[in-house]
């Protein structure tokens, strides 16, 4: 059986009263004057977890805290809602209130389902979709969360794969794109990886209507052991994912394809010096529509590169230790690191994989 | 399940350690060497050699089933559980492709799925399931040292004496014997001139496992914490989770033949002789070498206490003395956690990034 993550009933108080969530005058006036604003999960020098907002700068603004380690942030178009998840195998997702700062309903996952870090709002606002493990029966599954009821769960669907990690709405909303991993892995294994020899990766885009599987992508069997994981939508509705390969550490498949409804998947042709900067490992996937670039990082490598929507083209490449992090700025990107750094700022905190832009 | 401690250690170590000194790569290649051949592959021979005698003894007591007979195989089991208890916290090479690792112990099994499935096979005897060269092709939950204990210390273990249910003495044989497959084909990937233990020993820019001495070690001081960290939260935790939990004893592994403590004390004494055996003193600056030797006493206070303690029975984990010993245990087992992965890893200029760790 799970423990549960978060065994304090009180944990929505104490992180309000103890955690200086809510913001300080000065901390406002700068969310009020930032152009951009980003949210990333952390871990602090005492082992605490939170996640942050961050100013275009990567100056703090607000630090919310959080039970246990998180990973990515989605947040409602909407309203001043965002939703940090716990890092899988993590059972709790902390809703917060992106203008103050404050908490305001922490999520946590059914006793039989565990989250696997990342989630979307439909475009209206009503519905949360997250992505779950059916972990006795080594299936991927969506969430359906009810926002207007306090986000309670009111159902969900295959994910029609396992290991199920990012999820993006495409084509308006009408469908959810959804990255399998293909890892069999369940809680009372810790995070022990126990189908490696016969991973079962895919793609899949289902109907949001129904929840009807449209279409499923599988990988190849030369290339069965690239774990789709993150993914990210260009301007012209093109999904594309990063992959970490599981084989041999001699071997180095391509880590960078997209898909549409449709249309097979493709990978790109990274140079190969590039290709093996990153290590076999794609942490990050993030595109920025204006400038017609997608960029991948790897921590395990400490490299991120950008490359054209259109062409596939390398447009620009970088060596950074411990680079994960990334999310669109006006020209490039935002890029993070596990050593502190956030753009051109430098703190105690290791961010975790994923920068969100709010705004 | 707080899979990510030792991760948040090993971040604080990487964000905030001492400088450390480089990794020097003989020296790295001679503690590769040293728990490979030290430890590894005659763990695993070991195993073959116990699980052939299991299925030795077995066979012979299915031949002619008495009591005495009954007393040996069930000797001949607790001594396989230990052995597969000394190299279980391995999970990594052959041990997890063909689904081997549950396949020789499905646990935890919080369904009782095993249960269930062996019970039904024990209601309706299915042949499929007596030949042991065949039970690799059906659930993992029947086919393994679980299924077996149930078999030859379950409910009505009398009745396997008694002649009168061949199919349940034919069944546990050909679970022996699945068993004893699989660990002899562990035994042959590691023994392979070519194989696995190559590459581990010989980190290199082209090895498909490692390709440097800081991957490989920092691999095998993981596997050490990892291992830790599975008989602290995936063993103990599933019977006592602290003084004012529910105390669960039927969710011990092995608690039906009472050798659950047989198991972790295997477990536990495992990991102190491969810690001994990797000799991770011989990558440390001399000055710091006594880092290892802490783990080393950490390790080993926790398996000879556990080699002492008796089952958990419900009413033993309401007892403040056999309490006192459990979280003596845990204490020691959190100890050497936090000094292999903190106090090991940043002497020898390790630190598993906070990130991307182990994937995600």
């Amino acid at each position: 059986m799970i423990p549960p993550v978060i065994s304090k009933r009180g944990f929505l108080k104490a992180a309000g009263a103890g955690f200086a969530a809510s913001l300080l005058p000065r901390q406002a006036d700068a969310l009020v004057k930032t152009d951009a604003v980003f949210a990333a999960a952390f871990m602090a020098k005492d082992e605490s977890y939170g996640v942050a907002l961050l100013s275009e700068q990567g100056r703090e603004i607000s630090r919310i805290a959080l039970p246990d380690r998180g990973h990515d942030v989605c947040f409602d178009t909407t309203s001043p809602r965002a939703v940090a998840f716990a890092r899988r195998p993590g059972t709790f997702a902390l809703v917060f209130d992106t203008q103050t700062g404050k908490p305001v309903k922490l999520i946590e996952a059914a006793e039989d389902r565990h989250f696997f870090g990342h989630g979307v709002f439909s475009p209206d606002g009503k519905l949360l979709y997250v992505s779950e493990n059916d972990f006795d029966n080594y299936a991927g599954m969506i969430g359906l969360y009810d926002v207007r009821s306090g986000y309670r769960k009111v159902g969900e669907f295959p994910a029609h794969g396992m290991d199920t990690h990012d999820i993006q709405l495409i084509e308006g909303g009408r469908y959810l794109a959804i990255a399998n991993g293909g890892i069999k892995q369940h809680p009372d294994s810790g995070r022990a990886k126990l189908n490696i020899n016969h991973m079962e990766p895919s793609l899949v885009i289902v109907d949001l209507a129904d929840g009807r599987l449209v279409e499923k992508h599988d990988m190849p069997d030369n290339i069965r052991q690239l774990s789709t994981r993150h993914m990210d939508m260009d301007a012209q509705g093109r999904v594309w994912f990063g992959c970490q390969f599981e084989g041999a550490r001699n071997r180095h498949p391509q880590l960078l394809g997209s898909f549409r409804r449709g249309e097979d998947m493709r990978f790109i042709d990274i140079p190969e010096l590039v290709l093996k900067g990153f290590d076999n490992y794609v942490g990050s996937v993030t595109v920025n529509r204006d400038a017609g670039l997608v960029a991948i990082s790897s921590p395990q490598g400490g490299q991120w590169a950008a490359f054209e929507t259109d062409t596939g083209k390398l447009a620009y490449e970088e060596r950074i230790p411990g680079v994960c992090g990334l999310a669109r700025e006006e020209r490039l990107f935002m890029r993070s690191t596990e050593n502190g750094e956030f753009g051109a700022a430098k703190s105690e905190l290791a961010w975790d994989n994923h920068i969100t832009r709010l705004r | 399940m707080r899979s990510f401690v030792w991760l948040a250690a090993l971040l604080s170590l990487f964000l905030f350690a001492q400088p450390a000194s480089a990794l020097d790569d003989a020296k790295a290649k001679q503690v590769m060497t040293n728990a490979v051949d030290g430890y590894i592959r005659p763990a695993y021979k070991d195993f073959h050699e116990k699980a052939a005698a299991l299925v030795s003894e077995t066979g012979k007591f299915c031949a002619a089933p008495d009591e005495d007979g009954l007393k040996v195989v069930q000797a001949r089991f607790a001594e396989t559980v230990a052995s597969w208890g000394h190299i279980e916290f391995l999970r990594e090479g052959p041990v997890m492709e063909q689904n081997r690792l549950e396949r020789i112990l499905f646990y935890p099994d919080r369904k009782s799925t095993g249960l269930k499935q062996v019970q039904a096979l024990l209601a309706n005897p299915d042949d499929g399931v007596t030949d042991a060269t065949k039970l690799k092709d059906r659930s993992v939950a029947i086919q393994g040292l679980g299924a077996f204990e149930f078999l030859f210390h379950g409910a009505y273990p009398e009745a396997i004496v008694s002649e009168n249910d061949p199919f349940r003495c034919r069944y546990g044989l050909a679970i022996a014997g699945n068993v004893e497959i699989i660990a002899g084909e562990l035994q042959v990937a590691w023994d392979a001139p070519d194989g696995i233990a190559k590459d581990w020993k010989n980190p290199s820019a082209n090895n498909p496992i490692y390709r440097d001495s800081k991957e490989a070690v920092s691999a095998l001081i993981g596997i050490a914490v990892h291992g830790v960290e599975m008989v602290r939260d995936q063993r103990i935790k599933h019977f006592y989770k602290g003084r004012d939990a529910k105390v669960s004893p039927k969710l011990a592994v092995y608690w039906r033949s009472g050798l659950t403590m047989t198991a972790l004390a295997a477990n536990v004494d495992g990991l102190a002789k491969f810690w001994k055996a990797a000799d991770f003193g011989a990558i440390m600056d001399p000055d710091m070498g006594s880092l290892a030797d802490s783990a080393d006493f950490d390790l080993r206070a926790a398996a000879d206490a556990l080699d002492k303690m008796e089952q958990p029975t419900a009413e033993r984990l309401k007892d403040d003395t056999y309490l006192k010993k459990i979280d003596f245990i845990e204490f020691n087992l959190r100890d050497a956690m936090i000094r292999i992965d903190k106090d090991v890893g940043g002497a020898v200029g390790l630190g598993a990034g906070f990130s991307f760790a182990d994937g995600d």
